[in-house]
């Protein structure tokens, strides 16, 4: 029923964003057809040809009808550029995305979540202290100056991992991890010093509520109080942001994944946008969006199954 | 090691008057190349498009003037082995007609393709998968002949009719990317099965140079039929390597062709192209050891690369120059005295500092390097030099005549616009011309236009001034023609009865000598008139493991020396790995 209530809003952003997307795009100055032809094959002419044959003199939205036409049925077209399928080259890219951004999630969730407990559970001592500064730190520096240090030290002073370069999975599970080890890192160090503050400020509330009073009075152990009573209460924020986050993470991609020359959909939306290869910036901008929504579309369900207090009706007010 | 060492088998020749190079000690350098690269890239250089000169120096000692090659012992060829070679970009499609083949791209295509014409040391341009390449007596009809035996990756024959089925159903077809550059063959005919004719609009004397890029890349036309839509994605050619894989932005795979047409050649058993956009990291991938080969067009890059410890590099100061553009159809800059004052307000010197390129990119002064035979030492003397004084005069006479051609009142300042692609380092030029031009009492207004618009822009003569590329490693006639005629690609419109007279020359002789002269009276006419300037040539480099070898002493069937890795662009037939 929720699912059902929540789906025209649903429908509503995703056209929304399918018509901005759209006009962003073809609005951006610069001619598709001189990118295809190259300067010095550009002539009028044969600009023109290009032109036509892109339909690129329709109307605008006759050219958005067509495309969201056929983008519904899976066709997003072919690429001017490499002529290859929209569709297809987003399918080839996504997984490499997405293993470089879990990754990356789980990387910072898992360094993040015991050292924000053990911050809330120091608050005020020398230990939350580095923890909090450490943190502010890591927020302060961008993800492309973490990247190239990273490479430094792992790459060409250890040599312990690729500097570049990507293996796909079913070639080679292991040089896989080992290819997405870097970029992942990369982008889990800002999300992790945003999840740790979080987590931080949220635990010192649960701490201070009166079951976790309560619990200590019966002698609970402090471990179990932490992680059995006190860190689901306080993870509405961490996950709210975590769904957010993916979209930081995405835009991250587009410089990280040209950084570590890794072939997702971040390093083909840079490249599409660069040679204004219009049908596909539009693909990918349309499932990155798809994605984002979806994503935190699942986080708003997730509440309830954190806190089955929580209506859903009161979450749908949450995205 | 060596300074410069003969590779086996070859001259040394073009590579003997290059300078060898005094090379710190290694590890702290190192780091510094890749902390100077963190820099570079917190100033933004990294990555996506510009034009090509970015970053500052890594402080390397006294860095020397223009091309270095510094090589180890080249030693015997050694067959077998696999290299992995990092490109500066993906290349869109790999079928001629409908692949862009900047440099990363003719680098893969030189281990699919052969070209049918390539250049030697000297700068002829010779048969290398043609046998011979011969013009009637007006020029006006080239006849090329093939080398019999040669066959496709996929068996099929490289005969007259494959030639033909190329030139019809690719390279002309509508919307071919190389159609407008072969608009001049009215046809390609067939006269027997290793024969065709090249038959052109007009004498042609600069045809064969076209064959070296991807007209002249002969595919399997029964393998491009079949593949469809998909050809670009599965090539098929004649070259040493046989294609393997593409997975896109990520790397191509190519091995050894056992039937390859030459004896002894691939030496190779395996390369992987990998195509790494940032300048950084693919530098670092190369310290790493995850590539064995990189690639750079970037002077900064050129320059870190010097300082690698057990890497070797082979530069190359091509003619192609940053500089400046000016709209001549547009007035003021109609009037010469104002492009005179411009281009003597210029100081050249400080614009290469500005890109990094102090020390390393020696001055321009016209369309064809120092390296090249058709470089002048008159049409050096005629560029206006860096004289604010005479700019200034040349100014206020324009400023001040009645008559001057923006119909403005007499002592009103000019106001134009200055447009760069929005790369940090041209934008730091373009603030030092706005600075230049000020001091002369002009208002000059910055823009930034992406680089396509950029183009659009220039194409269309919509524009005042600003900067773009000048010059390119191609024929004269191909490049004056193109630039200084009433074509489309004129983007600063300038033309002249003059150069119109030279272009005729250009295009119906061989002789090296009249050319030479055709080309010196351009490059007069030019910077008497200054529609374009400079601002320092670019230097290029391959920097590959020691273990690499040969990766510029390439040479054609007959035993002539190539051209070795002309901008960053290598025959991988010829390269070996040593043991």
């Amino acid at each position: 029923m929720y699912v059902l209530r929540r789906l025209p809003s649903l429908i509503a952003t995703l056209l929304a964003v399918s018509i901005l997307t759209f006009l962003m795009t073809s609005l951006l100055p610069g001619d598709p057809a001189l990118q295809i032809l190259g300067a010095e094959n550009a002539t009028p002419e044969a600009i023109a040809a290009v032109r036509s044959e892109l339909s690129l003199d329709d109307p605008l939205p006759v050219r958005y009808l067509h495309w969201i036409g056929d983008a519904l049925t899976g066709d997003f077209g072919r690429s001017y550029r490499t002529n290859e399928p929209v569709s297809q080259a987003i399918i080839e890219r996504l997984p490499v995305t997405a293993e470089i951004g879990l990754l990356a999630i789980v990387i910072a969730l898992a360094i993040a979540i015991p050292v924000g407990m053990l911050s809330a559970y120091r608050a005020g001592t020398r230990t939350d202290k580095v923890i909090s500064s450490t943190s502010f730190g890591l927020l302060a520096v961008p993800n492309f100056m973490v990247a190239i240090l990273l490479i430094l030290v792992f790459a060409v002073w250890l040599g312990v991992l690729p500097a570049t370069g990507w293996v796909n999975f079913t070639d080679n599970p292991v040089q896989n991890l080992r290819s997405a080890l870097l970029p992942a890192l990369s982008l889990a160090i800002a999300e992790m010093a945003v999840y740790t503050r979080l987590l931080r400020t949220d635990m010192i509330a649960t701490l201070q509520q009166d079951f976790v009073t309560m619990a200590r009075v019966k002698g609970v152990s402090n471990r179990r109080i932490l992680f059995r009573h006190a860190l689901r209460p306080s993870s509405f924020s961490l996950l709210t942001v975590a769904g957010v986050q993916v979209g930081a993470i995405i835009g991250g991609s587009v410089v990280i994944e040209t950084l570590f020359a890794v072939p997702g959909v971040g390093r083909l939306l840079l490249e599409a946008v660069l040679v204004r290869d219009l049908l596909m910036v539009q693909g990918v901008a349309l499932v990155i969006a798809v994605s984002y929504v979806v994503v935190n579309f699942t986080v708003d369900i997730l509440y309830s199954y954190l806190d089955p207090r929580i209506s859903h009706g009161r979450s749908s007010a949450r995205v | 090691m060596a300074a410069v060492a003969a590779p086996d088998g070859i001259s040394v020749g073009k590579w003997a008057h290059m300078r060898g190079h005094r090379r710190p000690t290694a590890g702290s350098w190192q780091r510094a190349a890749v902390a100077a690269g963190l820099v570079v890239l917190l100033l933004g250089t990294a990555a996506c498009g510009g034009d090509g000169d970015g970053g500052g120096s890594t402080g390397a000692e006294d860095p020397q003037e223009g091309a270095v090659v510094e090589i180890s012992e080249q030693g015997e060829p050694v067959d077998g082995g696999e290299i992995v070679v990092g490109l500066e970009a993906e290349t869109s499609s790999w079928l001629p007609g409908r692949g862009t083949f900047n440099q990363p791209g003719v680098n893969v295509a030189y281990a699919l393709y052969d070209p049918l014409m390539h250049r030697t040391e000297d700068g002829d341009v010779e048969p290398y998968l043609a046998e011979s390449m011969e013009p009637n007596a007006d020029l006006t009809e080239w006849t090329l002949t093939l080398r019999p035996g040669v066959r496709f990756h996929d068996d099929t024959p490289l005969d007259a009719q494959a030639l033909k089925t190329i030139f019809d159903d690719y390279l002309t077809a509508p919307g071919a990317n190389t159609a407008a550059s072969l608009d001049e063959v009215t046809s390609l005919d067939v006269v027997d099965e290793l024969t065709v004719v090249y038959r052109l609009v007009e004498a042609n004397a600069a045809f064969p140079v076209l064959l070296i890029s991807s007209p002249g890349w002969p595919f399997s036309p029964t393998a491009a039929a079949a593949a469809g839509e998909d050809a670009g994605a599965r090539p098929v050619g004649t070259g040493p390597f046989r294609f393997v894989s593409w997975q896109r932005d990520s790397q191509l795979v190519v091995e050894k062709n056992e039937d390859y047409w030459q004896p002894g050649l691939p030496h190779l058993d395996r390369i992987t192209f990998r195509p790494i956009p940032d300048e950084d990291t693919r530098l670092a991938s190369l310290q790493s050891g995850d590539v064995d080969v990189m690639q750079s067009l970037r002077q900064s890059t050129v320059i870190r690369a010097r300082d690698l410890d057990g890497i070797d590099n082979y530069e190359h100061l091509g003619s192609n120059s940053g500089g400046g553009t000016v709209n001549t159809s547009k007035p003021p800059f109609d009037d010469v005295r104002v492009r005179q004052a411009l281009a003597h307000a210029l100081d050249q010197e400080a614009i290469i500092e500005v890109l990094g390129g102090a020390g390393v990119t020696p001055p321009t002064t016209q369309f064809f390097s120092e390296d090249s035979p058709y470089w002048s030492a008159k049409v050096a003397e005629a560029y206006p030099a860096y004289d604010v004084e005479k700019a200034q005069e040349l100014y206020d006479d324009y400023i001040n005549d009645p008559d001057r051609s923006d119909g403005l009142p007499v002592g009103t300042q000019l106001s134009f616009t200055y447009s760069c692609p929005p790369d940090p380092s041209l934008n730091e030029v373009a603030q030092l011309v706005q600075s230049l031009y000020g001091a002369l009492g002009a208002q000059v207004e910055l823009e930034q236009v992406e680089q396509a618009t950029w183009i659009q822009k220039m194409l269309a003569r919509d524009y005042d001034t600003g900067c773009t590329r000048v010059g390119a490693d191609s024929d004269p006639f191909i490049v004056f023609d193109a630039a200084f005629t009433e074509g489309p690609l004129n983007m600063t419109a300038f033309q002249s009865p003059e150069i119109d007279v030279q272009l005729d020359i250009l295009r119906t002789t061989t002789d090296l000598a009249a050319r030479k002269a055709a080309v010196e009276e351009i490059g007069l006419v030019v910077n008497e008139n200054v529609p374009n300037t400079f601002s320092g040539g670019t230097l290029t480099v391959m920097a590959g493991r020691e273990a690499v070898k040969n990766l510029a002493g390439w040479i054609f069937p007959d035993g002539t020396t190539g051209n070795g890795a002309a901008s960053a662009q290598v025959m991988w037939g010829h390269v070996w790995l040593a043991g």
